[in-house]
């Protein structure tokens, strides 16, 4: 892995990434697909932010630049399918991670329907994230892709450490909500089969968080991810 | 003139009564009475004394103002919530002996979809997203099937709690405006930025002023210059909640952005809004200064908007409440604003 903190001499990466297509533009970032020592890599940029003071600027895009790349790795040691990282650059705000090609599960099933083997494996996935210690904040149908490989888990600009049954409903939460958006007439199908992935790999650890994502749906906490799953809908999502 | 509605608003210190018209939408007044400590912070039953002994005068000097008689206005609109219960009930108590007095229909109103609603009349901005900034609300919210959806909000304190708990805690405040600006904004003037002494917490779509409201304290006690806490306070909390509206703006792609309530009058939230909207190309228009902050005018206008669709609530069932939602409110009448009607 490369890391630098110096702003001088990787002036040509910059300039070099910025000649790459740019795929994705989101709140955090720029994704472009491009190339790095011979491979076909995503380059994921934290811009500059104008309204933030230089210093609190440089110090957010590097901790959060540290912080994505951390429980990439974390994740991915605990054996969950995510992209590898390539290479940081915290001082530009710049990941470089594995290119994972396909199409999200949330066009997936729109295209062709429930694939219990598919969300079985997505539970899998968010199982052994959560086992590495790891809240993902964002995994709802959008951040999976179906790739020639299998699934992977993409995104974890939200990520942060942590292992509380809170947090860990939580991300069950959103999945949950991810599909009754926009599969609603297979989601309790769907998330009855994500449940039985995640606990295939967490196994009774599993039953108390499953218990309090049932509870944030009925307590007011319902009402608010409802209109959470609202704005995943609406926008991009990255 | 179509309609006239006359507004009361007592949420907080403010004792406010507009007077608007639609067609065409005019403010024909605009009396306020704010209670302002001597030191401390606000007690509740100190406000609701204070709203009692002024709220004759507030009505009398508004329809002085409006040239109008109480027989002129067609309906009394209140807010009910959210804010302090003794507060919130002397508004209510004048609103329902005026309904029940010169039977006028009584409307109901949300104080945070007033704020939302002047905002929008007064910027013509139809759909934006609104980061709606007060003393006791810090919300990212737009329009979205039926009603205004919180994005993302506080997890603890209001933006203006923070600033305000920070002023008096560390001895500038009260006042905590002085001519027009906050005492943080005038303490900050100078200021430096001191790198990695205030966390910055933005969770998700989220934010957390506690710990910075901590953190700036300690500070101050440990000797750090006091200009340079309070910039970096400000710089921290004002960069949190604009990345929010920024997180609410890609999520929405919506192609405007406001600013309402009484942080919304801050020069420097405003520089930091227009510079985040730039970079996304979004137009963006904050809430006109003199409207930031609590007022009846807002009170009278969602009331406006409200009569159209017909809203009216009888007096046996109009109770305050403290914890009123924004997102409970239903907004039939959107995207309509009072010039529209």
């Amino acid at each position: 892995m490369v890391s630098e903190n110096t702003s001088g001499p990787l002036a040509h990466i910059s300039s070099m990434i910025s000649s790459f297509p740019l795929i994705k533009r989101g709140a955090e970032s720029e994704i472009r697909l491009g190339y790095y020592l011979g491979l076909k890599v995503i380059f994921k940029i934290r811009k500059r932010k104008s309204y933030m003071h230089p210093k609190l600027d440089i110090y957010l895009r590097k901790i959060r630049t540290k912080r994505e790349a951390q429980t990439l790795v974390k994740a991915l040691e605990a054996g969950a399918k995510v992209p590898r990282v390539i290479a940081i650059y915290p001082s530009l705000g710049l990941l470089i991670l594995e290119y994972i090609e396909g199409m999200s599960l949330k066009e997936y099933l729109n295209r062709f329907g429930l694939d219990a083997e598919l969300i079985k494996e997505a539970g899998r996935i968010l199982a052994l994230v959560h086992k590495a210690k790891i809240i993902h904040g964002d995994p709802t149908t959008s951040n999976y892709i179906v790739s020639k490989r299998g699934l992977y888990l993409l995104d974890f600009g939200l990520a942060d450490l942590g292992q509380d049954v809170e947090s860990r409903a939580v991300d069950l939460h959103l999945f949950r909500r991810a599909l009754e958006s926009t599969h609603s007439s297979l989601a309790s199908k769907a998330f009855n089969i994500f449940k039985e992935g995640y606990s295939e790999v967490l196994g009774h650890e599993a039953d108390r968080i499953i218990k309090r994502a049932e509870e944030i749906k009925l307590r007011g906490r319902y009402v608010e991810s409802r209109r959470r799953s609202v704005w995943k809908d609406v926008g991009g999502g990255q | 003139m179509d309609k006239v509605v006359l507004g009361i608003e007592s949420t907080a210190h403010t004792f406010g009564v507009g007077i608007v018209s639609s067609n065409p939408f005019e403010i024909l007044a605009d009396v306020r009475k704010t209670y302002k400590p001597k030191e401390g912070g606000i007690l509740p039953r100190e406000v609701a004394s204070f709203f009692s002994s002024v709220a004759g005068n507030a009505l009398a000097e508004a329809l002085q103002q409006s040239g109008l008689k109480i027989g002129d206005i067609d309906a009394i609109a209140v807010a009910l919530g959210p804010g302090m219960g003794p507060a919130l009930r002397v508004g209510a108590t004048v609103a329902r002996t005026l309904s029940a007095r010169y039977r006028k229909p009584l409307i109901p109103v949300n104080h945070a979809v007033a704020h939302i609603e002047i905002a929008r009349a007064l910027t013509g901005l139809k759909d934006p997203l609104v980061l709606y900034v007060s003393g006791g609300n810090t919300t990212v919210t737009t329009f979205v099937e039926g009603r205004y959806r919180v994005f993302g909000e506080t997890q603890d304190i209001a933006l203006g709690n923070l600033l305000d708990t920070f002023a008096r805690e560390v001895g500038i405040a009260p006042p905590y405006i002085i001519e027009g600006m906050h005492a943080v904004d005038l303490c900050a003037e100078n200021g430096e930025f001191l790198e990695e002494k205030i966390p910055y917490r933005v969770k998700g779509q989220d934010v957390s002023f506690s710990g910075i409201l901590t953190a700036a304290i300690r500070l101050v006690k440990k000797g750090f210059k006091l200009s340079d806490v309070c910039f970096t306070l400000r710089e921290v909390a004002f960069s949190a909640v604009i990345e929010v509206a920024e997180r609410g703006l890609a999520h929405t792609e919506k192609k405007s952005f406001t600013l309402a309530g009484g942080v919304a009058a801050s020069d420097i939230l405003r520089e930091k809004a227009s510079l985040m909207a730039d970079e996304h190309n979004v137009l963006f228009k904050p809430v006109p200064k003199k409207f930031a902050g609590d007022n009846g005018v807002m009170i009278a206008l969602t009331g406006l908007l409200a009569l159209s669709e017909g809203i009216t609530i009888d007096v046996e069932k109009s109770f305050v409440k403290q914890r009123w939602r924004l997102d409970e409110v239903d907004i039939p009448w959107y995207p309509k604003i009072p010039q529209d009607l």
